[in-house]
């Protein structure tokens, strides 16, 4: 059985590799020069390291929060908007009390950058619990507004006073004071305390869902509402509280973003993690443990495909390419794996139909 | 004078509109074929970038746009085939396929471009088409007559669709199959063969939407052309509660709050534009909280088929 | 669920069998550094790195800053070694890609946008040997040359242009987002159009990002439709907005960043052209005399680093007054006798 599932991994990720190296090869490039930084640049060296997880920390939290809402019923794909939410309170908060001392900040601007990324989630919850308006829409439409709130937040009452001094009216907060910003795990690199923050969420959400009623509450709400309704669950309640939690989730994305990797809110902050981290959490099986190494495997593949770029020199392009093929690889494969019999019918079906040909 | 000026406006006005809603209620039809028949398909945003480049392409090496239009409708509806071949054939999450469909989309458009194109140009794209007669109404004319002929392709497209999905034996298939595939399984028609058939024409459709932006709209490619369009399609499809008439509102409330905020930006407003860009995504989601009535969308959605086992 | 958690492992287990084999396998896989610290040894190749936020066929900001560094590197026969990264817009993804073209041992990194600052402060001082050059911006340190186009100069002189000859009396502006070197362009044509006289009005509306080059089409549309014969605007989203001034003959565009003009010869009138060469010219020249960094190098008529550029092909069509007002204005700006208030 294992034997088999190292296979079709294998295979899936030797497939995806192969049919990328023809693109690659069209770009008149060397595949397997390419590969090999891909493939090992994340791992080889403490850059490539550090980099895939400062990528992992804000799909993990991210991922989180979708992990329960979709677990409640609620295919949220709000994460993008939620997290320049979250970003903007944060780095607000932050701007707006540079004085008090980091013990008492610090935590304000955690708590900030929850309450309004998980406020923006609450709003697509609400309006499905209540309004029974769909949440894929209602997301979609949020992400445009949260990008637009944003952006005339950076550039109007919160943009960096100097920017306006020198005339350059770049669209960027001040820095943050440094009594927030998250501590640098190893010198000279990006990772901060944020990753741990989130590995230790990833453990709270697993026994939030798993081990409390209010888990317990919301699973059953996602497994069937009517049947939840039945059983007394206040099923409009949990909706909107699972898309009050992923939002939080996905604001302390942005928070991390702010207080651990730039120090400030600026243009682009989110490197369309709301859309990655689905397929994260959806790699993780939707499980709270299980989306840790679904989230690192995810960014390394960003990251190596990045300095694949680099490393050999061909257009961006190929980098969303490899990454769609190796997506669509992995998670076709999955069958093969879920349902082995599966092969042995088609096998059977396809010698057949030679058959009759022939 | 003024009044002249008023009436020029509204026409403008409308006319945008109409252009605008375009691509979006096409592809949102689309995914409304690939969704009744129970796949979620969220992959609509790299068939549109594939559809908008093969149309620029074929167009720009042919010089002919229905030439370049034909291949746009070829590619999305192997875009299509692709996605159907990843879900429902190998029955792999439809989250996933639909997001790395998304990215190769993207990917493969802008390779082709950077390695077939040499930067940005220009091709002779689509003119716009008066319909004889009622393009000459005075006001109407131009509001609704005076456009490119994928513009009145899309708009008939919606009872056309309407009249296919419940007055058809086909149509009737495709709801239930999105409903109760075990009951269509056991009358002897193919669960995976329809899933198919819909997934493919809605990535025909889906590929002509993107090729409007750029044979159309345009004339030109660029690096994601459609700038999440798909993604606003797919919006639009729960507005329209699956229905061709539904979807049709959808996307012209949204594409006319656009025009309007596009009018109003134009004349001069005195408050931050970010507000009037804001206005159609607002207006979409009030419109549906104060619409009523029950929604029923395709029980099977998003499930993948799987013989003998209960959905 | 244990299954999958497998599966996950097993992956990883494997990319790290993968990357150890491959590593092994090349003998040539010495730690990167090393390697180049050896190679400059033995030359004197100036190594250069460019990340840029779009790609280098964009018709606007990265492909300016992309062409002119091209040039440079053709023209030093050799001297000079380019690497380049694209779609570098989210700055988490610059951020790794400036740190390691760094650790390469590269001499010079172009980090070509403004939302690059913080990773560049951030970065800077742990390289001391290494010139770090980015902009628009102002702030600068021991090894940061912040570069600054003053774009408003540019604008206000097309401004005049526009103003004087647009017949209907409207103008109209196709903004991206309001910020950065965005403000300062439109304030400047706004203030040329004022200064030209004859009350020709100015109407600006934006699409609220950087690359929706199909809205910014849409704009210009409506901007024709509401009266505009004369339209302008920035960043790269702006040749969706040219190919829609070029289909309605009688309207032209003023370009800014880079010579449009390919785009639609029949529609760009004038640009205003970043002249980067000029820019990388001194940044080299400077470094070549042991100035690494710390100057705030901006980009204006005075200084020859901005450029007026009419389209040959079209030329002709400017009446010579309105010419000789615009070259005036340009005099007037580079001699300092003309401001351009950006408050």
């Amino acid at each position: 059985m294992k034997g088999r599932t190292f296979f079709v991994l294998l295979a899936a990720l030797v497939g995806a590799l192969a049919i990328g190296a023809l693109f690659i090869l069209l770009a008149k490039s060397d595949p397997i020069r390419a590969y090999k930084v891909m493939l090992t640049g994340p791992f080889s060296s403490s850059f490539g390291f550090t980099e895939t997880l400062v990528r992992t920390t804000p799909l993990l939290l991210t991922g989180l929060g979708i992990i329960i809402s979709f677990r409640c019923g609620v295919l949220n794909i709000g994460g993008e908007g939620q997290i320049l939410i979250g970003a903007i309170a944060s780095a607000g908060v932050a701007l707006a009390m540079p004085n008090l001392p980091g013990v008492v900040l610090f935590p304000l601007v955690l708590l900030a950058g929850a309450l309004a990324g998980g406020l923006w989630g609450a709003i697509a919850g609400v309006l499905k619990a209540r309004l029974n308006v769909n949440e894929i829409l209602s997301t979609v439409m949020l992400n445009q507004i949260a990008a637009q709130l944003y952006l005339l937040l950076i550039r109007g009452i919160l943009i960096d006073p100097q920017e306006v001094t020198y005339g350059t009216g770049v669209p960027q907060t001040a820095l943050v004071t440094d009594v927030v910003w998250m501590t640098r795990l190893i010198p000279g690199s990006r990772l901060s305390t944020g990753f741990i923050l989130a590995i230790v969420l990833a453990i709270a959400v697993y026994y939030l869902l798993m081990h409390t009623t209010i888990g317990y509450r919301l699973r059953a709400v996602g497994a069937g509402p009517q049947a939840a309704r039945y059983a007394g669950i206040n099923v409009p309640f949990y909706m909107a509280l699972s898309m009050f939690l992923a939002g939080a989730l996905a604001g302390l994305a942005g928070t991390v973003e702010v207080l651990g990797v730039h120090h400030r809110a600026l243009e682009d902050i989110s490197a369309g993690y709301g859309f990655s981290a689905i397929v994260a959490a959806l790699f993780g099986r939707l499980h709270p443990i299980g989306i840790i190494p679904a989230s690192m495997l995810f960014g390394a593949l960003i990251l190596g495909a990045d300095m694949m770029q680099r490393a050999v020199s061909i257009p961006a392009a190929i980098v969303m390419v490899i990454q769609g093929f190796v997506i669509l690889f992995v998670v076709a494969s999955d069958v093969f794996i879920r349902r082995p019999e599966l092969f042995g019918q088609w096998k059977s079906k396809w010698s057949r139909r030679s058959g009759e040909v022939s | 004078m003024t009044e002249g000026l008023e009436q020029g406006i509204l026409i403008g006005m409308i006319a945008t509109g109409i252009r605008l809603a375009t691509p979006y209620l096409l592809a949102a039809l689309g995914e409304m074929l690939s969704q009744r028949s129970g796949v979620f398909n969220l992959g609509l945003e790299g068939i549109m970038l594939m559809g908008a480049f093969s149309g620029f392409y074929i167009t720009y090496v042919s010089q002919s746009p229905l030439l370049g239009l034909l291949a746009a409708i070829v590619t999305g509806g192997l875009m299509g085939m692709l996605m159907a071949f990843v879900s429902v054939t190998l029955q792999a999450e439809q989250g996933i396929s639909g997001i790395g469909l998304s990215m190769l989309g993207w990917g493969l458009s802008g390779l082709f471009f950077r390695l077939y194109v040499d930067g940005i140009q220009s091709i002779a794209g689509l003119k716009a088409w008066k319909i004889p007669g009622l393009g000459d109404i005075p006001i109407i004319g131009p509001m609704f007559f005076s456009h490119h002929f994928i513009v009145y392709f899309a708009f008939l497209l919606v009872p056309l669709l309407w009249f296919v999905l419940f007055r058809t034996t086909w149509g009737l298939s495709v709801r239930a199959v999105g409903m109760t595939p075990q009951a269509v399984d056991t009358m002897g028609v193919s669960v995976s063969g329809l899933r198919y058939q819909c997934l493919i024409l809605g990535g025909m459709l889906a590929g002509l939407a993107g090729a409007t932006l750029t044979v159309a709209n345009t004339h030109m490619f660029a690096d994601n052309i459609t700038a999440g369009r798909g993604f606003i399609a797919i919006a639009l499809v729960y507005f329209g509660r699956w229905s061709p008439w539904g979807i049709l509102a959808g996307s012209l409330l949204f594409s006319m709050a656009d025009s309007f905020q596009l009018w109003v930006q134009v004349l001069g407003i005195n408050f931050p534009y970010e507000m009037a860009v804001m206005l159609p995504y607002i207006v979409t989601i009030i419109a549906l909280m104060i619409s009523f009535g029950r929604v029923w969308p395709p029980a099977a959605l998003g499930k993948p088929y799987e013989r003998g086992v209960r959905g | 669920m244990k299954n999958l958690k497998k599966q996950i492992l097993l992956l990883i287990a494997m990319l790290l069998t993968a990357s150890l084999l491959l590593a092994g396998c090349g003998g040539d896989s010495k730690p990167a550094p090393a390697k180049t610290e050896a190679l400059k040894a033995q030359s004197n190749k100036i190594k250069i790195a460019l990340v840029l936020p779009s790609t280098v066929d964009d018709m606007a900001w990265a492909q300016s800053m992309y062409e002119a560094v091209k040039k440079i590197q053709t023209d030093s026969k050799g001297e000079i070694e380019l690497a380049v990264s694209e779609r570098m817009g989210k700055p988490v993804d610059a951020g790794a890609a400036i740190r390691q073209y760094a650790t390469q041992g590269f001499d010079i990194i172009i980090a070509h946008g403004a939302q690059y600052q913080s990773v560049v402060k951030e970065i800077a001082p742990e390289f001391p040997k290494i010139t770090f050059a980015y902009g628009t911006g102002f702030q600068t340190g021991p090894n940061i040359f912040a570069y600054d186009p003053q774009a408003q100069e540019g604008a206000y002189v097309m401004g005049i242009l526009a103003a004087k000859m647009s017949k209907s009396k409207i103008v109209g502006i196709v903004g991206p987002v309001e910020a950065g070197d965005a403000i300062k362009y439109n304030k400047g044509f706004m203030q040329g159009v004022a200064a030209a006289g004859g009350d020709v009005k100015t109407r600006i509306a934006y699409t609220g990002s950087f690359n929706e080059i199909v809205k910014a089409g849409e704009i210009a549309k409506t901007h024709m439709d509401a009266g505009a014969d004369f339209l302008t605007g920035s960043s790269q989203q702006a040749v969706g907005a040219i190919k829609a001034v070029a289909g309605k003959p009688g309207t032209y565009w003023l370009s800014t960043d880079m010579d449009q003009s390919k785009v639609s010869p029949d529609a760009v009138l004038a640009s205003q052209v970043y002249n980067w060469e000029k820019v990388l010219g001194k940044i080299l020249e400077l470094r070549k005399k042991g100035t690494l960094g710390g100057q705030h190098l901006t980009l204006s008529f005075a200084d020859g680093m901005l450029e007026l550029k009419y389209n040959p092909k079209l030329e002709a069509k400017i009446p010579a007054d309105v010419k000789a007002a615009v070259e005036k204005a340009k005099k007037d700006i580079a001699a300092g006798t003309l401001k351009i208030e950006l408050k």
